[in-house]
């Protein structure tokens, strides 16, 4: 008996564009399934009627046979489905509900109606695996923080089958491959784990089935190497070595901490004027923290940062347009940075002619999406265009922050072919935070490793490479 | 700054709350009406909602001021001003009791005294968007800035860019979080449910109330024997 079986399977969303098409699919107990695939190509969908969301919450036309455990979920509702299977959803910071770790694990618990004494083993229990206290503030935790809270919390319910949506958007290297060692050791002990994921080189390691989504099929993956290598390898850097040249930006001993907390301690490092410097480090090390710290958004506690651009921005108490007209920040999700009517408008607005704007949308290649309204755009297509939008402002610096979360390789591999495009042809300086083994190698022209708070070393591409290699 | 913790039974502070709001607009006229309040800031301060105080206080003072003085301004009735400033305190005021309130207290409370579930869910998402909606706030005006869209001498692109990405952010969330809530196995039907750390009234919780109560009753006799 299958754990879960779709029999010819078809979905569509408004009764005319079809998102799955007659689709079949299994996975099985004792088992890592992966289902891989560019976006837009139905695997959050099919997760959805997995869960019972659709039709359930999400309404649309359904036809075709979902089993779990042999018996059909027609008819079933969301919650009825969601007590055999626990789900953990993307964008886990939208899901978190109370203050507490302790509280929000033991949330679904009370809701499974679990005694006080068997909650309480389970909090201790899934804390432990997943390393976490269950002390801590919700809302003071990191992106990767929280990704393993909400894994917590469905690992925690006990259901046999997992489907985990995009686990590893938030996570490095480390927590990532702890996280798989984890599911792997699940489906060792009888679990059916179902795992949707674009950072294939991380996860195929330990999935045993592997199927790939496009435009609305799903096919089983025989030739995983090959679907591997194709999917993983490295993008090229296409840019000559780089020569340092003067200092843009000079830290010295910064130091920032909320509270009682630590995040950086001492950072000392500075960045040459029209390089490509990543920063690297493990989940909640201070990387965002201190690419905010950069671009003024916060003060540092402790320590100094000199920026080189202009004497006159030393004077200004606060960060104003000017500042943010040359040092560009793209926001990790670009929701929050677009809001004009059109896309055409989103990038001319702050562009320093209209030819200038025209020509940046030409760049990024979203010149056919001028007269669409950027909220109603795909995920990819917005991120695209908030970076063209804030490039567009000719920045002398840009901040990207994890610009690559949730890219499949192609849309991946496109963004840093602009990113680069646009380093070479305005001479801007790129400072970028990235979990994404593909791409760092080639955003890379210095590398600043953050552990501990501190800057544990400094580099080139090679210590990027060493580092996403150990 | 964190909130105040497990300091009143959540139905308590909520019912303090309404009876410190609803004693402060009716007697909002009365002279004594400032003593009234002091005595409720001060109760409030005794029985540990210290943080929730500091964190009112100020504000309440600058708005409460302003409002006052733009009625003293408009009517040049000093009484009316005085009216206006009780009335802004005891909003404030009100909110402290509900600032101490978790939605995870709130939740085990409701769930304890077998409220239907629809209110509970209610209580749950409303306590859990109050920090959403103010994290997201700061982090849409921080986007705003970087975008160069924050000029006041551009209210259009002000607008546009506070709201846009605020109403996207909050229709986002709210899906989210009400899937998570569904798939987490939340209903609203008759299903068993436990609570892990029951809410327990105490007697503080009763010393606590009388204490508002009194003062009100104490208010209304001084109001009425004048």
């Amino acid at each position: 008996m299958h754990a879960v079986e779709f029999k010819d399977v078809c979905f569509s969303y408004d009764g005319q564009a079809q998102i799955l098409k007659h689709i079949s699919f299994a996975a099985e107990y004792g088992q890592v399934t992966l289902l891989s695939g560019p976006s837009g190509s139905g695997k959050s969908t099919l997760l959805s009627i997995l869960s019972g969301i659709i039709p359930n919450i999400t309404p649309g036309e359904l036809s075709g046979d979902v089993y779990i455990d042999g018996a059909s979920i027609r008819g079933c509702t969301a919650e009825e489905i969601c007590r055999r299977v626990g789900i953990v959803l993307q964008n886990p910071e939208s899901q978190i509900v109370h203050k507490l770790v302790e509280d929000e694990i033991a949330f679904g618990l009370e809701n499974m109606g679990l005694p006080e004494e068997r909650i309480a083993r389970q909090i201790d229990t899934v804390c432990q695996m997943m390393g976490l206290d269950k002390a801590w503030q919700t809302r003071t935790l990191s992106g990767g923080q929280k990704q393993r809270l909400m894994t917590a919390c469905t690992l925690a319910m006990g259901q046999k089958i997992l489907i985990l949506d995009e686990p590893l958007a938030n996570l490095d290297q480390t927590g990532g491959r702890e996280l798989m060692e984890l599911l792997r050791s699940l489906a060792d002990h009888g679990y059916a784990v179902i795992v949707v994921e674009h950072r294939l080189d991380l996860v195929l390691p330990y999935g045993d089935a592997l199927w790939s989504t496009e435009s609305g099929t799903v096919q089983r993956v025989e030739e995983k190497t090959v679907y591997l290598h194709a999917q993983t390898r490295k993008i090229a850097d296409p840019l000559p070595p780089f020569a340092a040249g003067e200092d843009l930006f000079t830290l010295e001993h910064v130091a920032y901490r909320v509270g009682e907390r630590e995040i950086l301690k001492d950072i000392s490092f500075s960045v040459p004027r029209g390089a490509r410097m990543v920063i690297l480090g493990e989940n909640g090390c201070g990387k965002t923290t201190l690419l905010r710290l950069i671009a003024r958004l916060n003060r540092p506690s402790g320590g100094k940062i000199t920026q080189h651009l202009d004497g006159r921005f030393d004077r200004r108490w606060k960060p104003d347009r000017e500042w943010f007209r040359r040092v560009g920040v793209v926001y990790q999700n670009p929701n929050y940075q677009l809001f004009m009517p059109t896309v055409e408008q989103e990038v001319a607005f702050g562009a320093p002619s209209r030819e200038y704007a025209e020509e940046i949308m030409a760049r990024f290649s979203i010149s056919h999406l001028a007269q669409r309204h950027p909220q109603s755009l795909s995920e990819g297509q917005k991120r695209r265009v908030s970076i063209a939008a804030i490039a567009a402002t000719a920045p002398e610096v840009l901040l990207l922050d994890e610009p690559t979360v949730g890219q499949d390789y192609q849309g991946l591999k496109e963004l840093v072919e602009l990113l680069n495009r646009q380093h070479q042809e305005t001479g801007c300086t790129l400072i970028t935070v990235t979990h994404d083994v593909r791409c760092a190698g080639a955003l890379c022209d210095r590398a600043v490793l953050i552990a501990g708070g501190r800057v544990q070393q400094q580099g080139g591409k090679s210590l990027a490479q060493a580092y996403f290699g150990k | 700054m964190s909130a105040d913790k497990n300091i009143l039974y959540p139905l308590t502070g909520l019912l303090s709350a309404i009876a410190i709001l609803l004693s402060g607009l009716v007697f909002a006229k009365e002279p004594l009406c400032p003593a009234l309040l002091a005595g409720f800031l001060l109760w409030l301060l005794l029985f540990g909602c210290y943080r929730a105080c500091l964190r009112v206080l100020l504000p309440m003072l600058l708005v409460g001021g302003a409002f006052a003085g733009i009625t003293y301004a408009a009517s040049g009735d000093g009484q009316s001003a005085l009216g206006m400033m009780n009335r802004t305190a005891a909003v404030f005021l009100a909110v402290i009791p509900g600032m101490s309130i978790t939605p995870v207290q709130m939740t085990r409370c409701l769930s304890s005294l077998r409220a239907p579930r629809a209110v509970t869910l209610g209580m749950l998402i409303a306590l859990s968007f109050v920090p959403l909606l103010t994290l997201e706030i700061r982090r849409v005006r921080e986007a705003m800035v970087t975008r160069g869209a924050g000029s006041l001498l551009s209210p259009q692109i002000l607008y546009r860019a506070f709201l846009i990405p605020l109403i996207t952010r909050l229709v986002n969330i709210s899906d989210t979080l009400s899937l998570s809530v569904e798939t987490r196995g939340f209903t609203l039907d008759g299903k068993a449910y436990s609570i892990y750390h029951l809410q327990r009234f105490c007697l503080k919780d009763g010393l606590y109330i009388l204490g508002i109560l009194a003062g009100i009753a104490g208010m209304a006799v001084a109001v009425c024997t004048q």
